[in-house]
């Protein structure tokens, strides 16, 4: 099989971190890079050896026909660029969030499909080494049927001025021009999650946003950053998504309920712990289930040494393997390694997560209004 | 004019990252060397409070402007630029990334001097670099570093970001130099310390293992106090004669890694710290680099030669160029320096 080419589009901070993963994987290369801003472009050119260097889109795609390019450049681009790319021929890997908007989604997946590519999103934190420990699992019938109820916890700390320092200086940060702030540039990988165990018909959403202490004496301005949304499908299973800067330890963490076991994955600690749905007699239930969860973080702890050993353990290990997985479905043409289906879902989530915040519409959870766009197809 | 500078002191002097620890001092020591003309800029994320201390004692005529803008903006360089005659650029971008690094130090010192040489009426442009761009790896251990140093060529297999874009700052200062006519200084201090900054320089050691590891032994430090370095930065952009010169900050007197350990014990505190030699340092980061290079990275290389030689090889330093060219003196001793640095921490109870 040919080499594959593959292009950067936007050489930002994660363009490192996509140029480093493609040289991990047997048969891609990266022929080009791309910025508006032409030092940009020659810094990550010069850093990794990489012949081709352009600030022109259409030029890059003319000069150097790549098969796939990775669009790393903030979201309010992502539509148009991805469809310039998907014009010329090329396979499209966009950073998430996908789009701004969930109408932009379908209309770039319906334009991939329409010109036989495949397009993803930069939902690497389903592809790490607990997520796909978690799928292993559930290949059988581990819950026991569909889930009942689903939480997705995932946090940010705002110690690092790095990143907020500079949205929080400029109001015309691409950032804050998001239709969600900085939430919206953040949350898609929790949401994600949830969007594989969620039926598309989303019947319930409500969404409660509002400012840290921390924020606010920071400056913060109109950004909120602190999350809670709570969402029933038409199937009844019910999720809840907490988005924090404040708590401490920080989470990212994915919890399944089903109705006979139930599974909790941990992407900080690098765990994967079965529930098993069983009783115990007397005072054994306060003895056999934490033996049993010791047992579990053990065999965790003993998994992840020998994948360290072995190698298979590396930070950005999720990247790797969602870009790894969608060059080869390129290769042979097979799916894409995210179902359009959740990219979608996640897309529409967050348009109406997005919509409640700006709403300020929530209330008592049994007024809460069906939300608009969301689940109807 | 005063024959001993380029400029008059209604001459429009601007300072970036006016409201950081050297900054404020810069803005403070212009006031006092009469400049009454003073325009600083400041990240809008930036905390002021020492920076309106400095103003609210301003002399009846002087004129400080702060503006708020961030130099990757060619706009808000645009707005900053108008009418300067010497530029000290003190921003910085402590980005960890390579990308934040260069775009916040060389993309911004870019925008910057494009702006100046569209709009100011500039004289001089003073790039405030670091020592971080010098590389040490081919030297002995306490061969002299002087402004005649090799600079670092691998910051990338150093993983310093920091360095690398300073290194490219830099390139770029002298790139305009020549294409350009920029008249520049350049200005490499080394380690700055004073009351404002509480880390002690990784010239010292780490704390990266959960205790600190001692690593700089009896090699003696590159300080500055941040009133000298101020003043250096002052007097670079204002002495005749030293265009396209590139000076080393140190003081004069200095302290080893262990005498500035153990004065700040005394001062904070005993902590656990383990002393590691210099040859076993050197081993363990052969180690790591050799580790992180077969693994392709799975162990990212914060520990490599380049690194260990760059911060504990050891080597001494002069600021003698600075001296003879500049006319600059430490106007903080040593003693004086160490007590208002380590003033600023809560004495330990005996």
């Amino acid at each position: 099989m040919s080499t594959l080419r593959v292009a950067i589009v936007g050489c930002g901070k994660i363009a490192d971190q996509h140029v480093q993963a493609i040289q991990r994987i047997v048969g891609s290369s990266v022929v080009a890079v791309c910025d508006r801003e032409p030092l940009m472009a020659q810094q990550l050119a010069e850093r990794f050896g990489i012949g081709g260097c352009h600030s022109d889109l259409a030029e890059l795609l003319r000069v150097e026909k790549p098969d796939v390019v990775h669009i790393t450049t903030p979201p309010q681009s992502h539509h148009s660029l991805a469809m310039q790319c998907l014009a010329s021929g090329c396979h499209v890997y966009l950073e998430k969030p996908f789009t701004v908007t969930a109408t932009e989604a379908e209309a770039l997946v319906a334009a991939a499909q329409r010109v036989g590519r495949l397009v993803t999103a930069g939902h690497n934190y389903q592809f790490s080494f607990e997520m796909l420990r978690l799928r292993d699992i559930l290949k059988g019938d581990f819950l026991g049927g569909p889930p009942v109820h689903l939480e997705s916890y995932w946090s940010y700390d705002l110690g690092d001025v790095n990143y907020v320092g500079p949205l929080l200086g400029n109001p015309d940060h691409w950032v804050r021009r998001l239709p969600g702030g900085l939430l919206h540039n953040i949350v898609s990988h929790g949401i994600a999650r949830l969007a594989e165990f969620l039926d598309d018909d989303i019947t319930d959403l409500v969404a409660l946003a509002h400012q840290s202490e921390q924020l606010q004496q920071l400056g913060g301005q109109e950004v909120l950053d602190e999350l809670r949304v709570l969402i029933r499908d038409r199937k009844g299973t019910t999720a809840t998504f907490c988005f924090s800067t404040q708590m401490k330890p920080g989470l990212n963490q994915l919890r399944i309920l089903g109705p006979k076991n139930s599974i909790s994955v941990d992407l900080v600690a690098g765990s994967v712990v079965a529930h098993r749905g069983r009783s115990f007699k007397s005072y054994l239930t306060y003895l056999v289930p934490p033996l049993l969860a010791a047992r579990e973080h053990l065999r965790n702890a003993w998994q992840n040494a020998t994948g360290i050993f072995r190698r298979r353990i590396y930070q950005d290990s999720g990247m790797k393997e969602l870009i790894e997985r969608f060059h080869v479905a390129v290769g042979v043409g097979g799916p894409p390694p995210i179902p359009y289906r959740e990219v979608l879902l996640t897309a529409r989530i967050m348009d109406a997560v997005f919509e409640r915040m700006r709403d300020g519409g929530h209330g008592p959870l049994v007024a809460s209004p069906p939300a608009p766009g969301v689940g109807s197809a | 004019m005063n024959r001993k500078h380029i400029i008059e002191p209604t001459d429009r002097v601007l300072v970036t990252g006016a409201s950081g620890f050297i900054g404020v001092k810069v803005v403070e020591m212009l006031l006092e060397h009469g400049f009454r003309n003073i325009r600083c800029m400041v990240r809008p994320s930036s905390r002021r409070g020492r920076l309106e201390t400095v103003l609210q004692a301003l002399p009846a005529d002087a004129s400080v402007e702060v503006v708020t803008g961030d130099l990757t903006s060619p706009a808000d360089c645009g707005r900053v630029a108008e009418g300067v005659a010497v530029a000290l650029h003190l921003a910085a971008g402590f980005d960890k990334s390579f990308a934040g690094a260069f775009m916040n130090s060389a993309l911004a010192t870019r925008n910057l001097m494009d702006a100046l040489l569209e709009r100011g009426r500039l004289v001089r442009f003073v790039n405030v670099s670091s020592f971080a761009v010098y590389s040490n790896l081919g030297m002995k251990r306490g061969a002299l570093l002087d402004e005649t140093a090799p600079l670092e060529d691998a910051p990338q297999q150093r993983h310093d970001a920091y360095a690398y874009g300073k290194l490219k700052q830099e390139q770029l200062v002298r790139e305009y130099g020549r294409a350009r006519g920029l008249n520049y200084v350049i200005l490499r201090p080394g380690t700055v310390y004073g009351p404002g900054k509480k880390d002690l320089t990784g010239r010292i050691g780490i704390d990266t293992f959960g205790f600190f590891i001692h690593l700089g032994g009896s090699n003696e430090l590159p300080l500055t106090f941040v009133d000298n370095c101020a003043e250096a930065v002052v007097l670079a952009g204002l002495v005749p004669g030293i265009d396209a010169e590139v000076f080393n900050v140190v003081d004069d007197e200095r302290m080893t890694s262990a005498q500035f350990l153990s004065a700040y014990r005394r001062r904070v505190g005993r902590f656990t710290s383990v002393r590691l030699p210099y040859f076993l340092a050197v081993a363990l980061c052969r180690l790591w680099e050799r580790y992180s290079v077969k693994t392709h990275g799975q162990l990212p290389p914060a520990f490599n030669r380049r690194r260990c030689a760059a911060d504990w090889q050891g080597n001494r330093f002069t600021n003698q160029k600075l001296r003879e060219r500049v006319g600059w003196r430490p106007r903080v001793p040593l003693g004086e320096a160490m007590a208002r640095f380590l003033d600023q921490f809560p004495a330990v109870a005996r």
